[in-house]
């Protein structure tokens, strides 16, 4: 005899439950598709934002190294002629790491031990943060604050009793800025000022005496003429003197830029014969008087066409030194490499700034997407739901929990989620690769993050997944909690 | 626990032996009881009385067949019976426990252990096979895989379908479909079957073989079956009719007080 004695209903395993869930699944696929198509869409523009901005991000780390690398020459014939000033001191210690070449060099110049050259380094990287945070201020508030000082005087202007009140006044009454660190520490960093002053002072002199040392052995001659000699005799002077130029690996660069910018300025001067001015002009299709250095640039990377111009320059009797066609091609490819490289920079002035190098804008950007995502999917989810109240009332009646009614629909929107996100992350890579690539060329391909943007797409499939399987907890929990044939009735 | 124990030791329908069964009960045991039941549907304002204060008992093994024209309220009152739908007033006691007073979790397991449905409308699962169809109770009863698929097949056996296992409804006919409907309905063996028009759709052979099988299961294994339907043959199988006009009961008679007035009833014959 058969007894009704009601006790609790067991859960059934999560792998039926997935098997009853992937047979709806395939059942409706056309639905599904949909869903997936929707899903993969609001992923793949989150993707494409985060992609595009972690791409960016990286060609810009890229293109600074590669800018610094670039302007090598500059800098050396600069630092050989210029000791620049005190604040220039304090501006480039703050950059550099210790143990690094600028940091051993100011270590060496002004003689200082390691403790008192890594307090010096603090000290330059307090100043920047103060500098940087004036710099920060605008107009109305910085002329309230400092006056009109500029740069090391803001610090001589705060040491004076009268400056000082001045900015503590003002900064009482300016409730949307918070100053960087508590007065006492900048009242304690302006005392200790002398004696830093002191310390940039030693580096400036221990540079004045280097650069005169090494134009002793110069004479005359040009700086960058010499430079082109940087990988022998002159390396050698200039180590002696006290600057940290490393033979292996800035020493050869240098050397080969001082050539090459002597080869560019060279050929630069050719243009004035007659003869080349023709070649250009014909080929360019103007007037002669009407030629120019861009034009001779723009041909220049055809071999055809540099042999025929150095004929030419040969023709008119002008110099060519050690010139060649072949020399010509790569000069004008570094021109243009040079110049991808400073629109990339110009392109990728915005980068890493904000939450996870986004920019202010594109987080914004990236939580509309998340919200159109969001309500997609929502959307998705409800007319899956609501089309199929029959099935869940049927499944109710053979004694289904509403746990499992639930469950089964989560995961459902949680498999299309998954499915959706990875079509909708590759696509989205995809896109901003190809985007990047037509921005930037081929020069940065190197540049690719590709960990960091497999991080992103893996973010993106689980962001995907995570509202999928949210977005359909709602409207499922509403048809589980009905009474089987209220949810019948429900069409 | 105690469910699956209970499942294990009683035997196979289709192979039950016959046991004997005379026109007496052993047990006189109430199995569902309603009180004042009402219920009103609300559509766009209009108020539809579909059951108008139905008292009833049924006892425990009892074979009841409930007639009644179309629009009577014979579904809705089996809905009310059978814990899938609230009753606007009244009460439902299945088993002297008030239905109105269980969890959902215990809800559930009345729906999966106790009571089998076959609906009018078969209510199948689009996207399942027949033999799936009708392990789902099972699995949500929580019986192994190969044990219920071995239980599936044996009940589509019974109601003939064993060859047509893997079709899934829109590859069968509305017969075929009543079918695997009522062997869903079988599949946990309940203690009390709710049929509503099981034999509808089907000829008169198979139709006789359902009758039949319900007949066994309410003789050998004192299944309590109530039965809607315009099927004459049910009267004589059933212990009790019921007819249901307007939301209210007609008349509730045993089958032996019918037959002896059987000329007089409308002139319906056998
Ligand atoms: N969901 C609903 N909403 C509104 N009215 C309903 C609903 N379901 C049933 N009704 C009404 O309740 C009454 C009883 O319906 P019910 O389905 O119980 O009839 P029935 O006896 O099963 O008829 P049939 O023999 O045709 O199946 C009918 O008048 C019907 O119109
Ligand atoms: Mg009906």
């Amino acid at each position: 005899m058969k007894q009704i004695d009601i006790a609790e209903q067991p859960w059934l395993g999560l792998r039926r439950t997935v098997g009853i869930t992937a047979d709806g699944i395939r059942y409706r696929l056309f639905r599904a598709a949909v869903t997936v198509a929707v899903i993969a869409v609001a992923v793949a523009f989150l993707m494409n934002i985060l992609g595009e901005s972690l791409i960016k991000r990286a060609v810009a780390r890229n293109t600074r190294e590669r800018i610094t690398q670039m302007r090598l020459i500059y800098d050396w014939s600069a630092r050989l002629t210029n000791p620049g000033s005190l604040e220039s001191v304090l501006s480039e210690l703050a950059a550099n790491e210790p143990g690094q070449d600028r940091y051993r060099e100011m270590q060496q110049m002004a003689g200082l031990d390691d403790a008192r050259m890594a307090a010096f380094h603090q000290e330059a990287r307090l100043a920047r943060r103060y500098l940087g945070f004036f710099a920060s201020l605008d107009y109305a508030k910085r002329r309230d604050a400092i006056h009109t000082a500029e740069g090391m005087a803001i610090f001589e202007r705060l040491r004076s009793a009268s400056g000082m009140e001045q900015f503590r006044t003002a900064m009482s009454h300016i409730k949307s800025v918070r100053f960087v660190t508590s007065y006492e520490d900048l009242d304690a960093f302006l005392a200790r000022g002398p004696e830093l002053l002191a310390t940039a002072q030693a580096v400036l002199d221990g540079r004045r005496r280097a650069i005169a040392q090494v134009g002793r052995t110069l004479r005359q001659e040009p700086v960058l003429q010499a430079l082109v000699r940087s990988e022998g005799d002159l390396g050698q002077v200039i180590r002696e003197a006290g600057f940290v130029f490393p033979a292996d690996t800035v020493a050869p660069v240098v050397a080969e830029q001082a050539q090459r910018l002597l080869d560019v300025l060279h050929l630069e001067e050719t243009m004035d014969s007659e003869k080349c001015r023709q070649l250009l002009a014909q080929q360019g299709n103007v007037m002669p008087a009407d030629v120019n250095v861009v034009m001779m640039w723009k041909y220049l990377d055809n071999p055809r066409f540099a042999a025929r111009y150095l004929e030419r320059m040969r023709e008119s009797g002008v110099v060519v030194n050690s010139l060649t066609p072949e020399r010509l091609v790569d000069l004008a490819k570094a021109r243009d490499e040079n110049a991808a490289l400073l629109q990339a920079e110009r392109l990728t002035m915005d980068a890493g700034k904000g939450f996870m190098g986004l920019g202010e804008r594109l987080v914004w950007l990236l939580f509309v997407s998340m919200l159109v995502c969001g309500i997609g999917i929502c959307n998705a989810m409800l007319m899956t739901v609501t089309e199929r109240f029959t099935e869940i009332a049927t499944l109710k009646c053979l004694g289904a929990l509403d746990g499992f009614i639930m469950l089964m629909f989560v995961l459902e929107s949680a498999i299309l989620g998954i499915v959706g996100g990875c079509v909708g992350a590759i696509l989205g890579a995809l896109i901003a690769l190809g985007r990047m690539l037509a921005a930037f060329g081929t020069n940065f391909v190197s540049a690719v993050p590709v960990t960091e943007l497999l991080v992103g797409m893996v973010a993106s499939v689980a962001m995907g997944m995570l509202l999928a399987a949210i977005a359909a907890v709602l409207p499922s929990y509403q048809a589980a909690r009905l009474a089987p044939m209220e949810a019948m009735r429900i069409e | 626990m105690d469910a699956k124990a209970d499942q294990k030791t009683s035997a196979a329908t289709a192979t039950a032996a016959p046991a004997a069964k005379n026109g007496e009960r052993q047990s006189e045991r109430v199995i569902i009881r309603t009180v004042g039941l009402k219920k009103s549907y609300l559509m766009k304002d209009v108020v539809t009385e579909a059951l108008r204060g139905v008292d009833v008992e049924i006892l425990t093994g009892e074979f009841i067949s409930v007639m009644g024209p179309s629009g009577s309220g014979k579904s809705t009152f089996f809905n009310m019976i059978g814990a899938l739908d609230s009753p606007t007033t009244g009460r439902v006691f299945i088993d002297e426990v008030d239905v109105a007073q269980l969890t959902a979790e215990e809800l559930a397991y009345l729906r999966c252990h106790k009571i089998g449905y076959i609906f009018q409308s078969y209510n199948l699962i689009k996207y399942m096979t027949a033999l799936e169809n009708v392990t789902t109770p099972m699995a949500f009863g929580g019986v192994m895989p190969d044990e219920a698929r071995e239980r599936g097949m044996d009940l589509l056996d019974v109601v003939g379908l064993k060859e047509r296992w893997h079709h899934r409804p829109i590859e069968m006919s509305g017969g075929q479909q009543q079918r695997v409907a009522i062997a869903r309905g079988l599949a946990n063996r309940p203690s009390v079957l709710l049929c509503d028009e099981p034999t509808g759709n089907l000829d008169l052979r198979t139709g006789q073989e359902i009758l039949d099988i319900l007949k066994r299961l309410n003789t050998d294994q004192n299944v309590t079956i109530i039965c809607a339907t315009h099927d004459h043959r049910m009267m004589n199988i059933c212990d009790r009719l019921m007819w249901i006009r307007d939301g209210q009961i007609e008349r509730l008679a045993r089958r032996d007080e019918v037959h002896i007035e059987v000329g007089s009833i409308g002139g319906q014959t056998e």
